[in-house]
């Protein structure tokens, strides 16, 4: 402020500037301290108070720095005015010196000129120079005057230009400060500036963290919200497919259990169809076999009669026309063959299939009742064992069933493998065609009962006993005719039976006999009573014919004719056979068909399955279920006996323990 | 190279230069394709380079006029480009190369305005009376016509002096010969051609004269003012003159204020640091009440008490000004009472200022009793001043009932401290009052945000 003070007439304002520069600067201070302690505050305020304080901050820093740039302004003015100030001043003293100069020298210079003038009065020459004199000292004091005038204006000058050169430097001195001045604002200004930048900048890092992070784990709530409704959609979606699949194969079964249940049924239907269209088929075939054999009978007739005339036209007229029919019987004879082979064939096979079909049944029935057997045995002895044991009651063993069809079916097989055992005997049997199947299928219960058929004598003794038809002996003579008429039949076998006894023989006979002609042992009585009845039937009867047809009966018969009995007429063996077998056949069908019915359809089969489910009554189970509560009960009771047991052991332990302690303990207090 | 393979006695046979000769492109490992130009950037480049004869520019898409901006020439004569090519990177480029660095933003970020103008002040400061020749200077001020909107003139030159004719002049002072045709540049020739131009700032002084230094150089003369009026009053548009440090006195200024009287757009009008007395403050009130000023500063000029109230008598009726600066002049107490006064009836101006004026306690008296009333006035300066302690008391009396005033320099008045100070707290107190309104209202609508904010949210 040197400069200030240098100018005269200025003492105020150097102290009160520097004054207000250092208020300035003091206050410029305080606000940057203020803002360093709002600094140092946490930053918890929040930022509309922080820009208010920084705004404020800013505006006092402008304020205070603009101030001490424009005080060196004000104080130039002021400088400025007061130096007009002066000049003008000095401009007006000037102005009243050269006024007052201007005066004397005018009232000097009217001197001179009145002195002029005085001077034309003047005569003298002394006095005229006296007043040239005077008049050269007047204007020499004047010019004298005026000269020093100009010397002091142009000192003044000279001042004034100093000044004025002094001025400007002081001018420059201060524009140079001021410069410097406005440079340290700007500088603090942008130092300031730096700083609440910094901190605003802080304020809003901070602010938007926390904005970030709020919003983060707003996100973050979301996204698992999402999830665990995205969870519980997945879930709900498998338990809602697990329910529709199990629908699904729900359905699917159902279907197929109905499917399967059609397809049972179609099959049953299909089986019963299946079975009747072979009814139907046997039959047709019985039928054509009827109208074969009636035709057959009727051709043989016609034979008859054909070969009768030729002998009686061999006397009359010689033969040549009996080739034409022989070929049409030959013919015959062969699809007459065809036929009955094909018939014996069906026959086997239904036999085989029924003897199969009540053997399985038989198996069955056996092994069922076995087991069944069994059981009852189990539950029985259970029983015994309860009444006995629990009760003490005496245990009576109920009756068990018997099964009456079990001993009829006994009785056929018997007669069956006697039969067998027959037809085993006689190995050479080539002939045997309806049996031989028969009898290789059940070979297996031959084995059984091979010690009848070694007694087989005895057996058929019995067997004749219980059908109180014949006697043996009257069987055998009966037969023995039968056998001689057919005894060409099996002329080989005859030489092998010539070295056998003869009750053998006969067997023998009786069983090839039989064999050939496809009758059943059971039915032989049959057989002997109808030859019998025939043989009186036939007495009455004429001899009518008995010629040779298709097969080994035939031929028997054209040679039997010659044989001869006592008890029934050889030539009469023959179609008493025939007759018989035609009766036979029918009967043997309707009784085999009645036998399986009556086997299959008995209601003592289910008698006896219920008397055996039933052999334990209604009382007895529930004395059995009585029985086994209390036995719960007991045995509950056991175990906790058996616990308390333990209980009482470690008790009784622990007693024999503490007894000794207490023995030691007393001992040596004794001691 | 295949000549590294080939073995080394044919190598040698082989001369230097037909080794270089013999290398293909293809072994170039720096090619590629992307090396090639493109053929519109060819195009393009033959544009640029065939500007001047074929000026194509219009009729091209951005892209490719980005790409001519880049490339064009930047000593293309300007009858070609100035109309043609729009403001951009051509205009930067240009100035770039004139002046270096280049401060757009003073110039609306217009790199054109920018260029236009500084070359015609350039011209204009360089434009030698009878020398230069003025049809380049028509010339550019035909083409820049429609870019310029402000000149801001910072030296003058005045005519050359020949030695000779010196000499003539001397010998034969009533020649025939006149002197100069003008003593500085003539703006008639100038102004009424600018149609655009907003501003003028004109100082009549030479920059760096050195030994050449004469007083002539730095004064306006009859002649220069009277072509200036003239201009002026041709100008229509111009909004701003700027005429400082130019020896304007009373005559001048009451012929410039005689022109100016009428003009319909002038709105800031700037005298400062000339010798502008009584006169020529009563010229300016004049036209302070006719026209629609709206800044006049008349600061260190040798206005005294009678400009002074010749102003405030304009001023009372005055309703278009908005500031009045005053700083250095003589104003005193009397015309200092007379602003004061006047104050109490005008209700439009803001800024006053009132520094180094040697008013003194009655002014502040009078001053005080319009800051009681006036409620528009923002800031007033009576720094310098010797108010006194009176005149101090008198306004921090009248500044309690004061809301608007928001500066207060009463720096170097004589006043005691303890009210400066108090009077200081007082113009802050009401300089925070005045942002916090601000405050207040968008405080107000940042809760009215928040609220719907938070709406949006209970909606959503």
């Amino acid at each position: 402020m040197e400069e200030v003070i240098d100018v005269p007439g200025a003492p105020p304002e150097p102290a009160v500037v520097s004054q207000t520069l250092g208020n300035e600067q003091r206050a410029s201070q305080n606000p940057i301290d203020n803002t360093v302690a709002t600094e140092s505050e946490p930053q918890k305020q929040n930022v509309q108070e922080q820009e208010k304080i920084s705004a404020q901050r800013i505006t006092n820093l402008h304020r205070h720095l603009t101030a001490l740039v424009t005080n060196i302004q004000t104080a130039a003015d002021a400088r400025e005015s007061m130096r007009r100030k002066d000049l003008e001043e000095a401009r007006e003293m000037r102005l009243k010196l050269l006024e007052n100069d201007m005066k004397s020298s005018q009232e000097k210079f009217a001197e001179i000129t009145k002195g002029w003038s005085l001077a034309k009065d003047y005569v003298h020459a002394e006095e005229l120079q006296i007043a040239l004199d005077d008049q050269q000292r007047l204007l020499t004091i004047l010019l004298q005057e005026k000269k020093s005038l100009i010397n002091h204006l142009q000192e003044e000058l000279k001042v004034g230009d100093d000044r004025f050169v002094k001025d400007l430097r002081k001018q420059t001195e201060e524009r140079d400060l001021m410069l410097e001045r406005m440079e340290d604002q700007i500088r603090t200004l942008t130092l300031a500036y730096r700083e609440e930048l910094l901190q605003t900048q802080a304020v809003n890092r901070q602010e938007t963290d926390d904005l970030l992070t709020r919003d983060m784990s707003e996100w973050d709530q979301h996204i698992k919200t999402l999830g665990d409704t995205e969870l519980d959609r997945l879930t709900e979606r498998r338990k809602t497919v697990a329910e529709h699949e199990a629908k699904i194969h729900s359905l699917i079964f159902h279907t197929l259990d109905k499917q399967t249940a059609a397809k049972i049924e179609q099959n049953t239907k299909l089986q019963v169809m299946e079975r009747e269209h072979q009814k139907i088929l046997a039959s047709n075939i019985i039928i054509r076999l009827k109208q074969i054999k009636e035709r057959h009978e009727l051709d043989i007739l016609m034979n008859n009669r054909v070969e009768s005339l030729p002998t009686e036209k061999k006397k009359s007229i010689t033969t040549t026309h009996s080739t034409q029919p022989s070929k049409k019987s030959q013919h015959l004879s062969k699809e007459y063959k065809q036929s009955v082979q094909h018939y014996e064939r069906l026959q086997k096979t239904i036999k085989q299939i029924t003897l199969a079909d009540t053997r399985t049944f038989e198996d069955m029935w056996l092994t069922v009742d076995a087991e069944v057997k069994q059981l009852v045995e189990k539950a029985l002895d259970i029983d015994s064992l309860i009444c006995k044991q629990h009760y003490g009651i005496a245990w009576q063993r109920p009756q068990l069933p018997v099964r009456g069809v079990h001993s009829d079916k006994h009785f056929h097989r018997s007669g069956h493998l006697q039969f067998s055992g027959l037809s085993q005997t006689n190995p050479a049997s080539h002939r045997s065609r309806g049996m031989k199947t028969e009898t290789d299928t059940e070979s297996t219960d031959v084995e059984v009962c091979k010690d009848r058929s070694v007694v087989q004598s005895d057996g058929q003794a019995e067997l004749e006993e219980e059908e109180n038809m014949f006697s043996m002996e009257m069987l055998t003579k009966v037969m023995e005719p039968l056998w001689e008429e057919i005894g060409f039949l099996m002329e080989e076998d005859v030489k092998l039976l010539h070295c056998l006894d003869k009750d053998a023989q006969t067997a023998m006979k009786l069983g090839s006999l039989l064999s050939s002609l496809g009758i059943k042992e059971e039915d032989l009585p049959e057989l002997v009573h109808f030859l019998l009845k025939y043989r009186q039937h036939q007495e009455e009867q004429t001899e009518d014919v008995c010629s040779e047809t298709g097969e080994s009966h035939d031929q028997a018969a054209s040679q039997g004719t010659s044989s001869t009995s006592d008890l029934i007429q050889p030539h009469k063996v023959l179609p008493a056979l025939k007759s018989f077998l035609q009766q036979y056949n029918k009967s043997s069908q309707q009784q085999s068909s009645a036998r399986h019915t009556e086997a299959w359809s008995s209601s003592e089969d289910k008698a006896y399955w219920e008397s055996l489910g039933n052999i334990i009554s209604e009382d007895k189970v529930k004395l059995w279920e009585e029985t086994e509560k209390r036995l719960k009960q007991y045995n509950s009771v056991l175990t906790e006996i058996s616990e308390l047991i333990t209980e009482t052991d470690s008790l009784k332990q622990q007693n024999a323990e503490l007894r000794m302690l207490l023995q030691q303990s007393l001992n040596p207090q004794v001691a | 190279m295949p000549q590294s393979t080939l073995p080394s006695a044919s190598d040698s046979k082989v001369p230097e230069g037909s080794k270089k000769t013999r290398t293909i492109i293809s072994e170039d490992p720096c090619w590629t394709l992307s090396l090639l130009p493109r053929l519109s950037d060819l195009c393009l480049q033959s544009i640029a380079n065939n500007f001047e004869e074929h000026p194509l520019f219009e009729q091209l898409s951005s892209s490719q006029r980005d790409f001519l901006q880049q490339r064009l020439s930047p000593s293309l004569p300007l009858h070609v480009t100035a109309n043609l090519i729009g403001d951009g990177v051509y205009w930067k480029r240009r100035c770039q190369q004139l002046w270096g660095l280049c401060d757009v933003s003073h110039y609306g970020h217009s790199w054109k305005r920018m260029f236009f103008e500084r070359s015609l002040e350039n011209m204009i400061e360089l434009f030698i009376p009878d020398v230069s020749d003025p049809g380049n200077l028509l010339d550019m001020v035909h083409h820049c016509r429609d870019f310029v909107k402000r000149l801001r003139v910072s030296q003058l030159l005045t005519p050359v002096m020949d030695p000779q004719r010196v000499e003539e002049e001397e010998v034969a002072s009533d020649n025939e010969y006149e002197g100069p045709s003008m003593d500085h540049f003539d703006f008639s020739i100038l102004l009424q051609k600018l149609s655009r131009l907003e501003e003028l700032h004109v100082v009549y002084r030479v920059k760096e004269c050195g030994m050449n230094f004469e007083w002539k150089m730095f004064e306006m003369t009859d002649r220069d003012c009277e072509s200036l009026a003239t201009a002026l009053e041709s100008c229509k548009t111009l909004k701003v003159l700027r005429l400082h440090q130019s020896h304007v006195d009373d005559k001048k200024c009451r012929l410039l204020v005689k022109h100016l009287l009428d003009h319909p757009s002038l709105r800031q009008l700037d005298f400062s640091h000339n010798l502008i007395s009584d006169k020529g403050a009563r010229a300016v009130a004049k036209l302070l009440s006719r026209s629609s000023l709206q800044e006049l500063d008349m600061c260190d000029n040798h206005i005294r008490d009678h400009g002074a109230k010749a102003i405030a008598h304009a001023l009372s009726n005055n309703s278009t000004l908005l500031s009045l600066n005053l700083r250095l002049n003589r104003v005193r107490d009397e015309g200092g009472q007379a602003l004061g006064e006047a104050l109490l009836r005008n209700c439009t101006l803001r800024h006053l200022h009132l520094g180094g004026n040697e008013v003194g306690r009655r002014t502040a008296a009078a001053l005080s009793e319009a800051l009681r009333q006036n409620n528009v006035l923002r800031s007033i300066n009576l720094s310098c001043n010797s108010l006194g302690e009176d005149g101090g008391r008198a306004l921090q009396e009248a500044m309690c009932h004061n809301t608007s005033l928001t500066e207060c320099d009463l720096r170097l008045t004589q006043v005691d401290e303890d009210i400066v100070s108090s009077i200081t707290q007082l113009v802050w107190a009401n300089q925070s009052s005045e942002p916090r309104q601000d405050q207040e209202k968008s405080g107000a609508r940042r809760e009215v945000d928040e609220m719907r904010d938070e709406a949006q949210e209970f909606t959503g």
